[in-house]
């Protein structure tokens, strides 16, 4: 006999020989009214949440004790019709009687309780809960489930995660590539010894030199030692806004040039008269600094948070261009300018990998590196200017070296001096074509 | 303003320009991925004083006056006088006044037109000389300008190997002449690195000098 009997549960009935169906779901007492504060004190939404499992959870014991009561009583008579020992068979019967009365008793008190509690009709849907919470839904299919919306839920994120999944592996894989190529040649590059020798052994110096680099506590800092390292550079620091108005007033290429000079004069002079007595002050909130070097190039760094030696972002303009749209975030009208501020964005992330208290300061000796943006021809294929295979246009070399870049003592004559100057080596030029990214 | 230089078409010995050098040298600038842009033109005009009888001291007007407009500056006139190295600006009104007044008649035309490409960072224009004489062609002219910088010395390196890579594009074409940039002293012109319509009008001034002079030579061999 292996069909599996349905018992329908009817909680009027009281009649034992009839055979009982029985469904997982217990029929909705259309006549009974659920009486919401009838003997129930009132409960916390979670407390009756947990409560309305509980008992969710004993009448689903009940179903499946009547269950097999049921089918006890099924086994009972046919082996009561096979054999005939009728006594036996009758003390069974009765001992199966009482407790199939007594589950169904407990069942329909544990049904009770459930409509009280409104678990079993809609009737709390529609009121709202100070909480926030669902009396817990039976599902048609009879999963419980707390809330009414998990089961939907869990469905779809079950279904979408593993796709999100793999989605944000493929954009960090992407991103890491771009921004950190440098990780993947030291995991991936075993092949290659000489090129990761090389790597450990410049990299050796440079740790222990980042202790005699001093602290650099403030913007003031490492301006200070950038100005004494390059000699012909023009830094300025500027709050957020203050920036935005210079870079809004400076002349486009178009305009007369009789009119730039006084212009930026005036400007300068008005910049160092607002300097004298705060420059301290105004360093500590800048939030911009502005790198030029006169008929080569000007750029922009700016600070995250203001104050602080933080860059965040970085981009070279014409020292022709002006206008609001030249902002550490912004893009020049020329190729040329454009390719080293992509660049340069990278050679940024490379700085702040090495080390977040000097990515500043070698950053800044970076940009400096381009003063020689016009004239120093490729290290690689030694012409100054270079097609790029991409976009058609005609550059110099955008790209400068900055895996290797990092300062080098020069040799004092003095054996004890005790200021050893600190140098950056010069980094190589590189064509877009000629560069590597091992560089 | 960008730097630029201008460049003319010299002729080997024995050979003209002609319609079809200019065809073959807009090919060229579109070989190297120059992307026409649109037309441009620039007048040159030789001014002579005009002298009544009764001027007693003729040497002292110049004797020859140059009078320039160029396409980036519409609202502009440029003057030269290359004997005392003098290039000013006026407002293109001038020419209106000096109609009115008669002091100096123009004598002849030059007409520089043509095709302007964009490659990059860098503009050519390619452009036919013709005089307001005849509508044979006198002569080709090329400018070469840098757009992101304008400081000559600066841009000196980078303009000279563009030229080098346009000289070696045009080499193939296997034509009977040649580019050629004499730079003019333009610091006797009194103008400084930064660059300046006012650079323009001198080199154009020298190109009409050099344009000039090669067709005496042809001439007299003729």
């Amino acid at each position: 006999m292996d069909v599996k009997p349905n018992f329908p549960m009817q909680f009027q009935q009281q009649q034992l020989p009839q055979l009982q169906q029985q469904q997982q779901q217990p029929e909705p007492q259309a006549a009974s009214t659920p009486s919401t504060s009838a003997g129930q004190p009132a409960e916390a939404p979670p407390k009756q949440v947990a409560l309305a499992m509980d008992r969710l959870a004993q009448a689903a014991r009940l179903i499946a004790d009547v269950r097999i009561g049921g089918d006890r009583l099924l086994e009972a008579l046919f082996f009561a019709a096979q054999s005939h020992q009728s006594n036996k068979t009758l003390q069974f019967l009765l001992k199966e009687d009482a407790s199939m009365r007594q589950h169904l008793q407990d069942l329909r008190t544990v049904g009770r309780q459930l409509e009280e509690t409104g678990v079993l009709n809609d009737s709390m849907k529609s009121r709202g809960n100070s909480w926030g919470l669902h009396i817990p839904l039976v599902c048609p299919d009879g999963a419980v489930v707390a809330y009414a919306w998990k089961r939907q839920l869990a469905g779809q994120a079950g279904a979408s995660a593993v796709d999100r999944t793999r989605l944000a592996l493929k954009a960090f894989a992407d991103q890491k590539r771009r921004f950190f190529p440098h990780l993947e040649d030291e995991s991936e590059d075993q092949s290659t010894e000489p090129g990761s020798k090389k790597l450990c052994r410049r990299q050796a110096p440079l740790t222990s030199q980042l202790d005699e680099l001093g602290d650099f506590k403030s913007v003031a800092d490492v301006l200070a030692r950038l100005e004494k390292e390059v000699p012909n550079v023009k830094v300025l620091t500027y709050q957020r806004r203050d920036w935005l108005k210079r870079a809004s007033s400076l002349p486009s290429s178009g305009n007369e040039n009789s009119i730039e000079s006084p212009k930026e004069q005036s400007f300068h002079s008005l910049n160092k008269m607002r300097a004298g007595p705060q420059a301290a002050v105004a360093s500590e909130r800048a939030s911009v600094i502005e790198i030029s070097f006169p008929c080569t190039f000007r750029a922009v760094v700016s600070l995250h948070p203001a104050g602080s030696i933080d860059p965040d972002a970085v981009a070279f303009f014409s020292p022709d261009e002006g206008g609001s749209y030249m902002h550490a975030r912004g893009s020049s009208i020329y190729h040329v300018f454009r390719q080293i501020t992509e660049h340069a964005g990278i050679g940024l992330q490379h700085f702040l990998g090495v080390g977040s208290e000097i990515a500043l300061y070698f950053l800044l000796n970076w940009i400096c590196s381009y003063q020689t943006l016009f004239t120093k021809v490729c290290s690689k294929c030694g012409k100054l200017l270079a097609a790029d295979r991409k976009s058609s246009a005609i550059l110099p070399p955008v790209r400068r070296s900055f895996r290797q870049f990092y300062p080098v003592r020069e040799s004092s004559a003095e054996a004890n001096s005790s200021t050893k100057d600190q140098v950056f080596e010069i980094p190589g030029a590189y064509h877009i074509g000629c560069y590597t990214d091992e560089l | 303003m960008p730097t630029k230089w201008v460049l003319h078409w010299h002729p080997n010995p024995g050979s003209t320009v002609n319609s079809q050098i200019l065809n073959e040298v807009s090919q060229c600038a579109e070989a190297i991925n120059g992307v026409k842009d649109g037309r441009w033109k620039a007048t040159l005009t030789l001014l002579k004083p005009n002298l009544r009888e009764d001027q007693s001291q003729p040497g002292e007007y110049p004797r020859e006056l140059l009078g320039i407009s160029l396409p980036e500056q519409p609202n502009k006139y440029y003057f030269i006088l290359r004997g005392p190295r003098i290039v000013t600006e006026a407002d293109s009104s001038i020419q209106v006044i000096m109609e009115k007044l008669q002091s100096y008649k123009s004598r002849i035309a030059l007409y520089f037109e043509g095709y302007q490409y964009q490659l990059g960072d860098f503009q050519l224009r390619v452009g036919k000389v013709v005089s307001s004489h005849s509508e044979n062609l006198r002569g080709i002219v090329l400018e070469v300008e840098y757009l992101p910088i304008s400081s000559m010395e600066k841009a000196s390196q980078v303009l000279g190997e563009f030229v080098d890579i346009w000289q070696e594009a045009v080499l193939k074409r296997s034509l009977p002449g040649s580019f050629m940039h004499n730079e003019p002293n333009l610091s006797e012109y009194g103008l400084g690195d930064n660059y300046t319509p006012q650079h323009t009008a001198v080199q154009y001034a020298y190109v009409m000098a050099q344009l000039f002079a090669s067709q005496s030579t042809q001439a007299v061999r003729n």
